[in-house]
């Protein structure tokens, strides 16, 4: 579970490298919020609602590892999967979304080890966000070191289907369970144009009017 | 528009033709009952008409015959006289409008439209329209593109749906059309800016672009 302040969880299992996990986190959420702060001192609105983060919990990592065939293990769950660390970024509109990734992705010392589109590029579910998967350099006593975390960027709408669906998910064996995800893919189809909507109407306030250029 | 006229009085069936063809209507004519039959069974029209009162069939016959073999083309009947009976029994056997002799051929073209009108939502209310590389669902309003698919507001919809129809819109007549006499410029632009978002976003590469009083709808 994502929250809003950071959780100690899963503590044991990850032993010392929990301390890398969070202060993984502890980098990512500062570098965002400097972005926040420096765009608001320039007097643009805050492109961000609310950030929240998570460090995967032991039960659903080891799920994970046994899934993709690796030893259930802290060093696999450090090294072979990548969001043990986790940011979520749900930002106002839908391009604060794409502005935000791109002044993360152009930070000359974080590495960029993957990024899905899935606003551009929906899951069949219907499921909407940008994923950027990153190693940020912590310094150590001794060395540097870099720590995979996983960014997930979103608007409020998306975050409010994603949220929703993710609770709906619980219960698979329900009647129906095709209706249900139909549904539910309608919602995400129609969140997502509202979405646009709201993008257009903020556009054309900014721009003075209907019609005017930007 | 293909039209069946089954009329036995051949002066006002030549008539008829004539302000029918100036109309739009391609129509076969049929001066009795049984010849009226046989070109409704072995022709696709849009429309019939027919009189009741005819030689070898009347119109009822004629029209259950159409019915009983499963034809929906809508059917509009000419009453001789203004008898209720006839007129019952007429819609009871599937007609769809009537008219009393004599009548005004302007009231004749109006039903006409009318029932045509109809049919013609009923057929379009129905299947998808694919245009490009987008699909519209128009029982759903969902705009499906290469990439993602986006639910429509209704006025979004239609819309796009003009804009796919005419290729080009003129503005005013637009807003007029989707909004009533409330319809404004404005909306028309405001709607066109969420449609080229949306479009976009479906993953579509077709765009609307502005063209004098209008907007046009490219690939």
């Amino acid at each position: 579970m994502y929250e809003s302040g950071l959780e100690r969880q899963g503590g044991s299992f990850y032993g010392e490298s929990l301390i890398l996990l969070e202060a993984a986190v502890t980098e990512v959420t500062t570098r965002i919020d400097i972005i926040r702060k420096f765009v608001q001192e320039k007097g643009f609105r805050d492109p961000i609602e609310h950030i929240k983060t998570r460090i995967k919990s032991e039960e659903s990592m080891k799920e994970k590892l046994v899934r993709k065939g690796f030893e259930p293990t802290c060093e696999n769950a450090i090294s072979k999967v990548y969001d043990a660390a986790g940011v979520r970024v749900v930002c106002t509109f839908v391009d604060d979304v794409y502005k935000i990734a791109k002044l993360l992705e152009s930070q000359q010392d974080i590495k960029i080890i993957e990024e899905k589109d899935y606003i551009s590029n929906p899951k069949p579910s219907g499921y909407r966000s940008y994923h950027l998967i990153i190693a940020v350099p912590i310094h150590l006593p001794e060395c540097i070191k870099y720590v995979n975390a996983e960014i997930q960027i979103r608007t409020i709408a998306m975050d409010c289907w994603a949220s929703l669906e993710h609770e709906m998910r619980y219960k698979k064996d329900v009647p129906n369970a095709e209706i249900i995800a139909g549904e539910l893919k309608r919602c995400a189809d129609e969140i997502a144009s509202t979405d646009i909507t709201l993008q257009a109407i903020r556009d054309m306030i900014d721009s003075g009017g209907i019609g005017g250029k930007k | 528009m293909k039209l069946l006229l089954a009329e036995d009085e051949v002066e006002l069936s030549k008539a008829l033709c004539v302000i029918l063809k100036h109309s739009g209507y391609e129509t076969d004519a049929a001066y009795d009952g049984q010849k009226a039959l046989e070109l409704a069974l072995s022709n696709k029209y849009d429309v019939c008409v027919l009189d009741i009162m005819m030689p070898k069939m009347d119109g009822i016959e004629v029209l259950k015959n159409i019915r009983a073999n499963d034809i929906e083309t809508p059917v509009l009947l000419l009453t001789a006289k203004a008898q209720t009976d006839d007129k019952i029994a007429g819609l009871d056997a599937g007609a769809d409008d009537y008219l009393t002799k004599p009548f005004n051929t302007g009231e004749l073209l109006a039903r006409l439209r009318a029932m045509t009108r109809r049919n013609e939502k009923k057929t379009e209310e129905s299947g998808d329209i694919v245009y490009g590389n987008i699909k519209l669902d128009r029982t759903t309003l969902e705009l499906s593109g290469p990439k993602a698919s986006l639910r429509l507001a209704k006025q979004e919809f239609q819309l796009l749906d003009e804009l796919i129809r005419n290729k080009k819109i003129e503005t005013g007549k637009t807003a007029r059309l989707i909004w009533g006499d409330e319809g404004k410029d404005d909306l028309v632009i405001i709607y066109i800016s969420y449609l080229r978002k949306k479009l976009a976003s479906s993953g579509s590469d077709m765009t609307i672009s502005q063209d004098g009083g209008g907007f046009v709808l490219e690939e």
